[in-house]
């Protein structure tokens, strides 16, 4: 039987390479899927982590433990926390990167052993720090010895060079513990070795910099165990502090449970829970796991589509080969063989091919997977951006589901075609029957299925937003919905498309020449075949396409919505201190900070001083009561903010520069947002007074209405407790500096300044460090936008996207190639008639390009035609299911030329590739022995 | 050889196919002339190289020596264009093998090859159509697939096809193979009848006896032998 199965294999090596080639593709994709997911949530864990510290300034991975231990009898509670600290890696699953011990003795009052008076009653701790020689630079002096002890028995010491300050202590120095005695009850004598400082600048090991230490003497380690720990310990109370620092960079997201439960288990269970302090990377992780949710639910939601195709297209190729091999496999039964026995020849096989599927599969799955990490957008590629992959159970476990869906896919249709004789299958093949789908239905059912699931979101598409700002993830319906659709209108173009080759056949019947009127006739009897095929293609094409859009307008809207909402390159506003009187009560008035320093900013192309008061408010008689709005009130120098701040021009109903020249020749002129006029009712001319406590009140006429100003969001949405959303109106006045200034007087501004190109944020940063400047607001458009497009979740939705599409494209290649190879194969000996009757090769190839447009060519343009209507539906709602909380922007469709036009090179070199292959084919077949073939 | 109009002229043919381990000699010297009209018959066993001869005389295959002439035109002077517009006008085929387009139905079967000899569409045509689809016994069934029809009547179709452009040469490799003798004696006179009707010439292979005496002349093979007929019938 094996031998049997071998000899198939290399008879029918055509099909089995198809075969494999599909089945080490699903392999790989699927693969691939958790791989890159493991890989891209370890990029996030270490961007958590990395954030922390450029937040922070610290080590992000680091539990601390502060207890104190009073005459304990035996010291068994320093040995236990010890035992814990040098266990917890282990516990945690983490790498040590070091531990500090960092024990003190409570304070006591020293002497000079020299009568020094200045010294006299200092209060001293004394301690150690573990590994303190390696960390620390001597400054003046001497570390202290390894034996601790100096000659003449006096314990040595270390100060920090703020303790010798504070202390008053001199290197060279003894002191003399007053009442504090050893075990023995000898007094106990410090030597003052040496003076430290910090060897590095940006050790972790210095969570106490030296410059707090400011009364400690750290003395040796060893010795200080030696002598006051263990059974000494009962006689002294000691501060101990425990710090861990273990390595962030290699933790993994598939550690973070582990990490979390067990650093839970520690903080609120141990027998330490209650000094225990939550460490700082449990809220790090706490962020990450809720990130991650959101992004495993929706990335799981895209993946569907391609799954189902790449299962769908082994089926195809299976049953493809089973079809070829009907004739063979019903002459085996009808000369006795059972069906059985047939069945077991494929199962042999296609445990064959998905043994080797996988082993080149899961392999090649890490190399898809880094593919998708270094995808920055839809089909476009950032060889910069590497991933490292690692294979998790999770990993393997997907690798048996396919390898398992695999081996079905081949050996399934193996049981229809067992039970196929020679006598069925003449009289099947007289049969030519509608397919399932089409007597049912399931086109019309599937785009009524998937339309009403769009009206249902547009009707409801509020909630979308609602459930975004809750945090879930996008809606798996809503997407399902816009695949539905999508699978539909392609079941519905493959109903048509028989019939509009019949009509273009109609229109030109007179005209056709012999090769054309060949292949109408050869797709009026035989279109039904590549259904499948065709299906394929326009699920690709058309997916492909509206994914494109769906990557490209996710990440254009938020960039765009990010530039606009930070209204400038950078805002600045520094601390304000209000004057005080001589008691210290303030007296409503501000110190201006140094406002000239902005001219030493050789990076800022212009900058401006804006107001911006948002705790001001305006009241409006409404009938008999008074209706008291809060309001925004903005104060410019009209040319020098029109100079550095813009607004696209179709947003509003007239360009940016027309409202400011408005604004400009009113001196108690307001430019008022929209909402003023559509919900309160004011019109141009009215007059308005708006107020802000403390300063007093401003009066103004409004001159306009804009609909959008740099910076300025129509509405606020706020998530109510209990769940809902609300929706709150945002009313911005916008009038002159000057005016506020001499109304309000000095009122705390914010500096507008935009940067001149190839200054970026670490500029700035270094900037706002050197000038001393004391920042209370600060916004950076440049980093604001890079982390709205460095997002994890578009990102890996541009990867999965891109993915899917280039498995899709690849399947759809090869699953041409094969149906095409195939038809040729069957038709051989048709050709060879033809070629006998007198056509020429040309007219051959005439024929199959024609048959390839009407498969071909058309199902693309469907594809395409598809994709984009799908994109018009569905794009905005799904976009609305991405868009942070504070989209502002009206939503834009996005279809960039550059994504369409790598997505038509892409199809198109298929669609060639396919061809010359054919051609190949064609010119290779010979007619004798095609017409040989019929002799059989 | 006399003034006689000849539409094939064999002289001196070999044809040599090279096999695994030397060469194979499927014709060997080949010699003979069929003149206009002629039901000429080319018989032998299985192996004999009926089919080579065929192909070559078909411009389907080349001799490795010698020359084929088609009314008079030497085939090896001729590109590969002109053999294939000779083919398509002046030549039909018979196979042995059912060899109808399975995607057309018997009417445009036969319509094909009249397309592919330039025949304009219209009333003519599709007269013509009918008229062949009468001559083979088959006018009833003009709609019906090749699937449809029985292994005889998808012959006696091809028939049609070949004849339908009044080609002035029908080369038919073992056009009674897959029928009974009944049927068989019926294409054979059905081929009399055309030769004498219509003036056309046809070669036909065959190794069925029964029909050797319908042809005007015999033509036999032998191990790529000629061992007889390099003439008319006595």
């Amino acid at each position: 039987m094996l031998r049997l199965m071998l000899q198939k294999l290399r008879h029918k090596k055509w099909m089995n390479c198809c075969l494999l080639l599909g089945s080490i593709l699903l392999i790989a994709t699927v693969v691939s899927f958790p791989l890159y997911q493991t890989a891209a949530y370890d990029r996030m864990l270490q961007d958590e982590f990395r954030k922390y510290i450029s937040t922070e300034g610290k080590w992000p991975t680091m539990a601390s433990l502060l207890h104190s231990s009073q005459r304990d009898v035996g010291g068994g509670a320093i040995t236990r926390a010890e035992n814990l600290f040098s266990n917890m890696c282990a516990d945690l699953g983490v790498t040590q990167k070091e531990i500090i011990y960092y024990y003190l003795l409570d304070p006591a009052a020293v002497s000079s052993a020299m009568g020094r008076d200045a010294v006299e009653g200092t209060s001293v701790q004394l301690g150690m720090r573990s590994n303190l020689p390696e960390h620390a630079e001597i400054l003046s002096g001497e570390m202290y010895s390894d034996t601790g002890l100096a000659e003449d028995g006096s314990i040595e010491v270390v100060v920090s060079e703020s303790a010798l300050v504070e202390m008053n202590l001199l290197v060279g120095e003894t002191l003399v513990f007053k009442d504090r005695r050893d075990v023995n009850g000898e007094e106990i004598r410090i030597l003052i070795k040496g003076v430290f400082g910090q060897k590095e600048r940006l050790d972790d090991y210095w969570q106490e910099t030296p410059e707090e230490m400011t009364n400690v003497c750290l003395m040796n380690e060893s010795l200080f165990r030696q002598m006051f720990t263990g059974e000494n310990a009962g006689n002294y109370t000691i501060t101990c502090r425990y710090c861990l620092l273990f390595e962030y960079s290699d933790i993994k997201a598939s550690q973070v449970d582990r990490l979390i439960k067990r650093t839970d288990y520690l903080t609120g269970e141990s027998s330490y829970r209650k000094i225990f302090k939550e460490p700082d990377y449990r809220q790090i992780l706490e962020t990450y796991v809720r990130k991650q949710d959101r992004i495993r639910a929706t990335l799981m939601i895209l993946q569907v589509p391609v799954l189902i195709l790449l299962g769908a297209f082994l089926f195809m190729i299976s049953g493809q080969m089973y079809e070829m091999e009907r004739n063979e496999i019903s002459v085996i039964k009808s000369r006795g063989s059972s069906g059985g026995q047939i069945l077991r020849l494929y199962l042999y096989q296609s445990l064959f091919l998905t043994i080797v599927g996988g082993a080149v599969g899961i392999p090649l799955g890490a190399v898809f997977s880094r593919i998708l990490g270094s995808a920055s957008n839809f089909l476009e590629f950032d060889g910069n951006r590497t991933l490292e992959v690692t294979y998790t159970p999770q990993t393997w476990l997907y690798a048996a589901a396919a390898m398992l869906v695999t081996l079905l896919a081949i050996a399934i249709p193996a049981i229809r075609y067992s039970r196929v004789t020679i006598v069925h299958l003449k009289q099947q093949k007289a049969l030519k029957k509608k397919r399932l789908w089409e007597k049912l239905f399931l086109d019309v059912i599937l785009i009524g299925v998937s339309l009403y699931g769009y009206y249902n979101f547009r009707k409801n598409s509020g909630d979308l937003g609602s459930a975004v700002l809750r945090g879930e993830s996008l809606d798996p319906l809503l997407y399902i919905s816009s695949s539905l659709f999508i699978l539909g209108m392609g079941l519905l173009f493959l109903r048509l498309q028989p019939y509009l080759v019949q009509l273009i056949y109609t229109v030109g019947k007179r005209f056709w020449k012999p090769a054309s009127y060949a292949s109408f006739m050869e797709n009026a009897k035989n279109g039904r075949k590549q259904q499948f095929i065709m299906l394929f293609l326009i699920m690709t094409v058309a997916l492909g396409m509206y994914h494109a859009t769906v990557a490209r307008t996710i990440l254009r809207n938020a960039a765009d919505n990010t530039e606009y909402l930070d209204g400038a390159d950078v805002i600045l506003k520094e601390v304000w201190v209000q004057k005080k009187d001589e008691h210290g009560n303030s007296l409503g008035e501000y110190i201006e900070p140094d406002f000239s320093k902005y001219a030493s900013m050789e990076g800022a192309a212009s900058y401006t001083k804006v107001v911006n008061e948002t705790g001001a408010y305006f009241e409006k008689k409404e009938g008999d009561a008074v209706g008291r709005y809060s309001a925004t009130v903005m104060g410019i120098h009209t040319k020098e903010f029109g100079g550095l701040t813009w607004v696209e021009g179709e947003l509003n109903q007239k360009h940016y520069y027309e409202f400011l020249n408005e604004l400009a020749v009113e001196q108690q002129g307001f430019l008022v947002s929209r909402n003023f006029q559509t919900i309160l009712g004011y019109k141009q001319g009215d007059s308005i007074t708006v107020q802000v406590d403390g300063a007093g009140s401003v009066t103004g006429k409004i001159v306009d209405f804009f609909d959008y100003w740099p910076g300025y969001a129509k509405t606020k949405t706020e998530l109510n407790p209990d769940g809902t959303s609300s929706v709150i109106e945002n009313y911005t006045v916008v009038t002159h500096y000057s005016l506020l200034f001499d109304q309000w007087g000095l009122r705390p501004y914010e500096v507008w300044i935009s940067m001149k190109e190839g200054y970026d944020s670490q500029y700035v940063y270094d900037w706002i460090q050197s000038s001393d400047a004391r920042v209370a607001k600060y916004i950076n458009r440049g980093d604001d936008m890079r982390a709205a497009l460095e997002d994890p979740l578009l990102q890996g939705t541009n990867g999965v996207l891109t993915m899917g599409f280039m498995v899709t494209i690849l399947l759809c290649a090869v699953g041409y190639l094969i149906y095409w190879i195939m038809s040729i194969r069957a038709r051989e000996m048709i050709f060879g008639v033809l070629r006998a009757c007198g056509m020429h090769k040309g007219e051959l190839i005439h024929m199959l390009l024609n048959e390839q447009i009407f498969s071909g060519v058309f199902t693309v343009l469907a594809g395409i035609g598809i994709g984009k209507l799908a994109s018009k539906m569905f794009v905005p709602m799904l976009q609305q299911a991405y868009a942070a909380t504070n989209q502002v922007l009206p939503m834009k469709l996005i279809t960039e030329t550059s994504d369409m036009m790598r997505l038509y090179l892409v199809i198109a070199g298929v669609m060639i590739v396919c061809f010359v292959v054919l051609i190949l084919l064609l010119f290779k077949l010979n007619v004798t022995k095609a017409l040989k073939l019929g002799e059989e | 050889m006399s003034e006689k109009n000849y539409v094939i002229e064999v002289k001196g043919v070999n044809r040599i196919f090279p096999v695994p381990g030397g060469e194979f000699q499927a014709l060997k010297d080949i010699n003979t002339a069929v003149p206009q009209g002629y039901l000429a018959i080319l018989k032998g066993r299985s192996g004999s190289g009926k089919t080579t001869l065929m192909n070559i005389i078909g411009a389907l295959d080349e001799p490795t020596s010698g020359t084929v002439s088609i009314n008079g035109r030497p085939l090896a002077k001729m590109s590969d264009r002109q053999r294939e517009d000779l083919r398509r006008r002046e030549m039909g085929f018979v196979f042995q093998a059912v060899s109808l387009i399975p995607t057309m139905n018997a009417f445009q079967n036969v319509e094909f090859s009249m397309r592919l000899a330039g025949i304009r569409p219209g009333r003519e045509r599709d007269k013509r159509v009918e008229e062949c689809l009468s001559m083979v016994g088959l006018g009833n069934r003009a709609r019906h697939m090749p699937a449809e029809m029985s292994g005889g009547e998808q012959q006696r179709i091809a028939i049609a096809r070949a004849i339908a452009h009044r080609p002035r040469l029908i080369l038919a490799d073992e056009p009674t193979a897959e029928l009974d003798s009944a049927m068989g004696a019926q294409v054979t006179m059905l081929f009399q009848e055309m030769t004498r009707k219509e003036g056309i010439t046809i070669l036909m292979t065959t190794h069925d006896v029964g029909l050797m005496d319908a042809g005007d002349m015999i033509i036999e093979l032998e191990a790529g032998q000629q061992v007889h007929g390099d003439g008319e019938k006595e």
